[in-house]
């Protein structure tokens, strides 16, 4: 059975790869716009020799892992403390939510003329599109650990520091794992996005250059690669998550 | 290495608590209005004895019991356990044990039970050790390396006595452990406390809303009745123990019944 689900799974991704060859190769779709699923491959293959193409990742990977570590530590302090205090969140969560809901790509412009262009642009952009939902979630995660839970500590003399790490950490582990892969996706795509726009160097901004120059095969891999990179980032957490929350029904 | 300390019970000797409740009162401010939720409650608990605190919804038996416990301050009166006043949580005098879902769900069946010594640095080696005597007692030996998840509402609650034996405290508060449970389950469990009660010897004071189970169980019933919450009546059960499964329906046990009754439908 799960070995099915599997097997039907790769069959899929393996169908895809094909309809994109063949659609190609057989010139349904103009193989200049869509190059073959082989030919893109092989471009992959290619790309990862070229010492500048390396660079490019080197440059995104640290602004992207910067951000995270940033924003990931705040945003969790942050969403601790508001969830703690009743009070506080009843006045903070609504605006909070309000910030969510906008659109962060429409304060770049901002982000370039306070920073510049350039790594500081990137990890602040990266850090904006990132720490609201890792506020949120913290909250949340905070808010589902059981009162029961707590009255049993209690009762048992546990101290605040015990009450943090033997009942709120493992109780809040599965969700803020959770938290942790989504505002991963959020911090990618700000800062990627934040390459695209206005940079001169990282994998973002190859990506936008391919396009404009019409190199549709780079193009291509360079969207494979980004894909392979965010999948497996977000693969290795939800790992981790399905270990840790095991106890969870 | 003691290899007789794994298997002897957890105390031979019994070590029971004397629990007094004087002129306790408990006022809750709302906005509104003063809601008096206890009114002038006194109770003298004898050490090792089975007393059942009843009463409806509302009546305060749970707030009660939280306070001998120590986890709720009266708002006047005093408690007090083995002579000493609660103040607040005291692991060493008390166990309590809570109604449903209260297991960390994360920590397996031992480790749970483990919990109130870790709080306290107890070795690891000595806490398994204590952990397993404890599950023996309550039934569970075999089932330490269980999640919550993976035991059934009776082993649960097995658990939960468990945990709150473990540091052979003279005194086990009750807050409706049962409520949850099926009838036939609820039934075994009852008969599995009054073994564990008999093999340790401990004080236990248990609050529920089932007058069956009140009067299968105890020595002493309390009655409670609502607004403002005070005790309506205090009556010794003379049943013999072992408790019977036909007794339930014998004529000294509905006598019983039928008292507590009358109260709890006056007050409703």
């Amino acid at each position: 059975m799960a070995l099915g689900i599997k097997l039907a799974r790769a069959a899929i991704v393996v169908a895809i790869f094909a309809l994109w060859e063949a659609l190609s190769r057989s010139g349904i779709v103009n193989p200049r716009l869509l190059p073959a699923a082989s030919d893109t491959l092989a471009m992959l293959g290619q790309l990862l020799q070229r010492a500048s193409v390396r660079n490019d990742l080197a440059v995104t990977a640290s602004e992207v892992l910067t951000a995270f570590a940033l924003a990931v530590p705040f945003g969790a302090l942050v969403g601790f403390l508001i969830a703690e205090n009743r009070c506080f969140a009843e006045v903070v969560k609504p605006l909070l939510f309000f910030a969510f809901s906008i659109p962060k790509s429409i304060f770049l412009p901002m982000f370039i003329l306070v920073f510049g262009v350039g790594f500081a642009q990137k990890v602040g952009f990266g850090f904006f599109s990132t720490i609201f939902i890792v506020i949120m979630s913290t909250t949340t995660a905070v808010e589902q650990v059981k009162v029961e839970y707590l009255t049993v500590a209690r009762s048992y003399g546990a101290t605040s520091a015990q009450t943090a790490l033997r009942v709120y950490l493992p109780s809040m582990l599965p969700v803020l794992l959770e938290a942790l892969r989504i505002s991963m996706i959020f911090n990618l795509t700000g800062v990627i996005l934040a390459e695209m726009y206005a940079s001169r160097d990282g994998i973002g901004h190859q990506i936008a250059s391919w396009g404009e120059n019409f190199q549709m095969k780079q193009l291509l891999a360079g969207v494979v690669m980004i894909a392979t990179i965010a999948i497996a980032f977000n693969e290795a957490v939800r790992w981790v998550e399905t270990r840790c929350s095991h106890w969870r029904t | 290495m003691q290899p007789l300390a794994n298997i002897t019970p957890l105390k031979s000797l019994p070590r029971a608590g004397a629990i007094e409740v004087r002129s306790v009162g408990q006022v809750f401010k709302t906005s509104t209005q003063d809601v008096v939720a206890l009114s002038d409650v006194s109770l003298e608990v004898k050490p090792g004895r089975f007393v059942v605190i009843v009463g409806p919804s509302g009546c305060g038996k749970s707030t009660l019991l939280m306070m001998m416990a120590g986890l709720r301050q009266q708002t006047s009166g005093t408690v007090t356990i083995n002579g000493a006043p609660i103040l607040k949580p005291d692991p060493d005098r008390v166990g309590v044990v809570f109604q449903e879902a209260s297991l960390f769900p994360w920590l397996t069946a031992e480790e749970n039970v483990e919990f109130p010594l870790a709080l306290r640095g107890v070795a690891k080696s000595e806490r398994r050790a204590k952990a397993q005597d404890a599950l023996r007692l309550v039934g569970l030996d075999g089932f330490g390396k269980r999640h919550p998840h993976e035991l059934s509402g009776g082993m649960k609650q097995r658990v939960s006595i468990a945990r709150g034996l473990v540091q052979d405290p003279p005194v086990l508060l009750m807050d409706e452990p049962f409520a949850a449970l099926d009838e036939q389950t609820r039934m075994t469990m009852g008969d599995e406390l009054l073994r564990i009660w008999a093999a340790t010897g401990k004080t236990v004071v248990f609050v529920t809303h089932s007058l069956t189970e009140a009067v299968y169980l105890a020595d002493e019933v309390v009655v409670m009745s609502p607004r403002p919450g005070r005790i309506v009546d205090h009556l010794q059960v003379p049943l013999a123990r072992p408790r019977t499964y036909e007794m339930l329906s014998g004529d000294a046990f509905g006598r019983l019944r039928d008292r507590i009754w009358r109260h709890i439908k006056k007050s409703a």
